[in-house]
């Protein structure tokens, strides 16, 4: 069993899970707003010049930002 | 002199893009450029200065080893222990140090006369160092969780099933997109940014003095105590840029080493 220096006060040690959660699901959650409108706008922007349409890539921005809102509720809003 | 006199007989060319390709030796894709015997440069005085610093360490440190202690700590306590944790981190600090190290270097060298140019602000520089972050930390991901679990882990449970393969993909790009390429263009940005903003404030102020008439005299007075003031303001950034990237470096290992995402 390997010895643990001690802690200092204010962050965790590892076996109480991640060590300064709050600073991951900070930065997490900045990454899945960015991640959601880019993915499914892309995908909205490829199918609209393929189909020729044009309402789906504001619905693929829309639908990718609310997917992300999701996601960082479902993440970390529901502990 | 009149502004619209000045414009019309202007010659002064706001910097740009073209401000930072400066090809010393050849052209082309293989040049070597400012930019590169910058980069040598700073890796020849990180090392001499290391080693100075490290020479004869003593318990009553002297000025040198005290600089460079100071400097190991921010990264080993404040940044690499506290986020990835006491078990793991180890490991990383090499990595983690260098690089604090060298983007803190190349940055400063950005107000630093006579070399007065921010390595990172050409996008190769920063989008390596994203690289090799990036490769670190999906390795370390691959190594604790298995090839197959890794990509698992990526979508929380308890999720409604048909929502699944949404939150997959958006994960995926999350992981191997969005969060490599903003660690990259963040520190571009910041450092293309501010150059870009000093050379328009010293220039434009030179510009004024030589060119123009009274008023123009007194802009260009006040473009240069701007081009002060941003100088100031450009120690700041550079030093919190190469803090972020560490910290940010390390959060995305301690992503990898924990259970779950």
């Amino acid at each position: 069993m390997p010895t643990e220096p001690p802690t200092p006060p204010g962050s965790t040690s590892p076996e109480d899970g991640v060590p300064n959660a709050e600073a991951h699901h900070a930065w997490r959650a900045f990454a899945y707003l960015l991640s959601g409108p880019l993915l499914y706008g892309g995908i909205g922007w490829l199918l609209d010049s393929w189909l020729g349409t044009q309402f789906l890539l504001p619905v693929g921005i829309v639908g990718g930002m609310a997917l992300s809102l999701y996601l960082i509720w479902f993440r970390y809003g529901t502990d | 002199m009149s502004i619209v006199a000045l414009a019309a007989e202007s010659e002064f060319e706001a910097p740009g893009t073209s401000t930072f390709w400066q090809p010393l030796i050849g052209d082309g894709a293989f040049a070597i450029t400012r930019a590169s015997v910058v980069i040598l440069l700073s890796v020849a005085l990180i090392s001499w200065l290391l080693l100075a610093g490290t020479k004869k360490m003593s318990v009553v440190p002297s000025r040198k080893q005290a600089a460079t202690e100071v400097t190991y700590d921010i990264v080993r306590n404040s940044v690499a222990r506290d986020i990835i944790g006491s078990r793991d981190f180890l490991k990383f600090l090499p990595m983690l140090f260098s690089m604090f190290v060298l983007i803190l270097v190349n940055n400063l060298f950005g107000i630093i006369p006579p070399i007065q140019y921010p390595t990172m602000s050409r996008l190769g520089f920063p989008l390596v160092l994203a690289l090799i972050v990036f490769v670190v930390f999906h390795v370390v991901g691959f190594k604790k969780h298995g090839f197959i679990g890794y990509w698992k882990s990526l979508v929380p449970s308890g999720l409604p099933a048909w929502i699944v393969p949404l939150i997959f993909f958006l994960e995926l790009v999350t992981d191997l997109f969005t969060r490599p390429v903003t660690l990259a263009l963040r520190l571009f940005g910041n450092m293309f940014a501010g150059h870009i903003l000093l050379v328009l404030f010293i220039t434009g102020g030179e510009y004024m003095l030589v060119n123009g008439g009274f008023g123009l005299k007194i802009a260009g007075a006040v473009s240069f105590v701007m081009a002060f003031v941003m100088t100031l303001f450009e120690l700041l950034v550079e030093f919190l840029q190469a803090y972020i990237i560490v910290l940010l470096s390390a959060l995305y290992i301690a992503g990898a080493l924990a259970d779950e995402h």
